[in-house]
């Protein structure tokens, strides 16, 4: 392995865990400093077949790749394509990186005539204050390099949001022509959806709460549709279904009393994204759906990735402290009530505080709008990291 | 080895050459259950300070130095005076306890055990378990319930922690110094 500084590009390694949420936010984290920070990004990837599913042009069996001017590597254990530092190397949510890699960072450490790039661990998301205390100290290995860890965050003390630049007056263009998502709805292969129907999306883990949102939703007095992927959201409604969630096809829909579930198609992230605006309730999962969905200037409710010793309700009641902050008392309770209780499996709590939300929908939309604006601070995270890179 | 996760205040680790007195440690939990370390340094060499962060599972040389056991003694700003069994003095600088400090009282009769780097005491590790009086918390808002609701107390030498909400101002409780953590009504 050669230990030549070729340039100044920047290196993304990215451990696939569970599908789509540590390759969704590496992804759009690459495709952003590229566009907008004109930095030539390597993204070393090790599960490109997951990767494909919103990626749809990705071919998993080969080893280098471009897209959005983005080079994709295949990365094997041992890693057997050549690597060259360049000026950053981030590994993403604590990954561990190569050992061929550690090692050239450590040969570049003792060359008097080399620097190793800027080491950064891309940190997990979390609205929790100590987050605050940990963004941007340096992690001291005992070879002697430094290496950072950069926490995302609400506040300005923390590493920001992803968000590209122009997505939020993208998005406000595309809600303002009702067309558009109707539109989308029938690109997407869905099909007797009107306009003043209720759209909610589903993007969650199993959970008992989901089927009874859904037999509430069976009874209401408006049309209802719910669009699902194929996947962990769609376990907890088996019993809904006629066939095994394998046999499902995209575009099907399941159709009980005023509720029709249309079972979605899988779609690259610029589609998600738009999916998101289009709907009138989000339902969302891990931490880039979750980042969406707030994009979406919508309510939602955030599934949060499970953890021991329910230390997930920690921190999913840090962010509601953060998002009820200027929410009417009223409506900041119903809205983390319907969020404990859905994180929760609490399912006669869940469709009690559904409907005490839906009572409040117009002024928990307002907020959702202003929202965006609040959460970003003036500085999204491709901004604050290359600003951080500039100063270290 | 320990991992960063398993490290706790008094410890001394060697990092890039240079043995560090681990002054304060603070375990937080990132995403998928992964633990993240704060924790502040102090050069036992340079006598500096520094504030760093590690992945939970980091691996890091805990170096075994000299070890004695001791009590305290008392205070003579800015050292701790500890003394070992055969009435030998040892001063510890008061940064290099760290939140030990805290959990310092005149009188106190648990064995520490001093840490020696080239015949100097740079560190004092309490044992796992102490026991505080309770100088201040305010009563309980929820009567005497053996739940997991828990309050704000402040302890004999300064230290503030969480308790139980049936303990009261007064009572000696066990802590447990290396977090900070109430244990039970003593």
């Amino acid at each position: 392995m050669s230990t030549e500084i070729a340039n100044q590009h920047w290196d993304i390694f990215c451990e696939v865990v569970d599908n789509y949420g540590d390759i969704g936010v590496t992804w759009r984290l690459a495709k952003q400093l590229v566009k907008e920070y004109q930095i030539d990004i390597n993204l070393w990837v090790d599960d490109l077949k997951s990767f494909s599913h919103i990626l749809p042009g990705l071919k998993p069996d080969q080893a280098t790749q471009t897209f959005d001017h983005v080079t994709i590597h295949q990365w094997n254990v041992p890693l057997d394509i050549n690597f060259v530092p360049g000026a950053v190397l981030i590994e993403a949510f604590a990954c561990e990186l190569p050992e061929q890699v550690k090692s050239q960072l450590i040969a570049l450490q003792q060359s008097p005539d080399d620097t190793p790039p800027l080491w950064l661990n891309l940190e997990y998301l979390s609205a929790e204050n100590w987050v605050e205390g940990c963004h941007g100290l340096p992690s001291m290995q005992a070879s002697g390099i430094k290496k950072y860890f950069y926490f995302p965050g609400f506040t300005p003390k923390t590493g920001g949001l992803i968000c590209e630049n122009e997505l939020l007056e993208q998005r406000t263009a595309w809600q303002s022509d009702p067309a558009n998502k109707l539109a989308l709805f029938s690109q997407l292969g869905l099909s007797g959806i009107d306009v003043q129907d209720k759209v909610i999306s589903v993007f969650s883990y199993e959970t008992l709460a989901l089927s009874a949102l859904c037999q509430q939703w069976q009874e209401s007095s408006q049309k209802i549709h719910a669009l699902i992927p194929k996947g962990r959201s769609l376990n907890s409604l088996t019993h809904l279904l006629p066939c095994s969630v394998e046999a499902l096809t995209p575009g099907q829909q399941i159709v009980i009393n005023n509720l029709t579930l249309h079972i979605l198609p899988m779609t690259d992230q610029p589609s998600f994204d738009r999916l998101l605006w289009s709907c009138d309730f989000n339902i969302v999962r891990g931490e880039d759906s979750f980042l969406r969905a707030q994009w979406a200037a919508k309510p939602f409710i955030w599934h949060i990735y499970p953890q021991e010793d329910d230390y997930h309700l920690v921190k999913l009641e840090a962010f509601i402290s953060l998002y009820c902050d200027n929410l009417a008392p009223e409506i900041a309770k119903y809205w983390t009530e319907l969020n404990l209780a859905f994180n929760q499996e609490q399912q006669s709590a869940v469709n009690l505080h559904w409907q005490n939300l839906d009572s409040v929908n117009l002024p928990l939309l307002q907020h959702a709008q202003k929202w965006p604006i609040f959460a970003l601070n003036d500085a999204d995270l491709a901004t604050r990291l290359v600003q951080f890179v500039k100063n270290s | 080895m320990k991992t960063a996760h398993e490290i706790r205040p008094g410890n001394v680790i060697m990092l890039n050459g240079s043995p560090w007195v681990v002054q304060k440690t603070e375990t937080t939990r990132s995403g998928r259950n992964a633990a993240i370390v704060k924790m502040k340094l102090k050069n036992v060499l340079l006598d500096s300070t520094t504030e760093t962060t590690f992945k939970g599972e980091d691996k890091m040389e805990d170096i075994i130095l000299e070890r004695l056991d001791c009590t305290y003694s008392y205070f003579a700003d800015p050292m701790y005076v500890f003394m070992d069994a055969e009435y030998n003095q040892y001063d510890v600088e008061s940064g290099n306890l760290g939140d030990a400090a805290a959990y310092i009282t005149d009188g106190m009769e648990e064995i520490c055990q001093v840490t020696f780097y080239e015949g100097k005491a740079i560190s004092v590790e309490l044992p796992t378990t102490i026991v505080r009086e309770v100088t201040y918390t305010e009563p309980s808002a929820r009567g005497d319930t053996s739940g997991k609701v828990m309050k704000p107390a402040t302890i004999a030498g300064g230290a503030t922690l969480s308790v139980a909400d049936f303990i009261k101002t007064g009572e000696m409780i066990e802590i447990d110094p290396r977090t900070g953590e109430f244990k039970k009504r003593a």
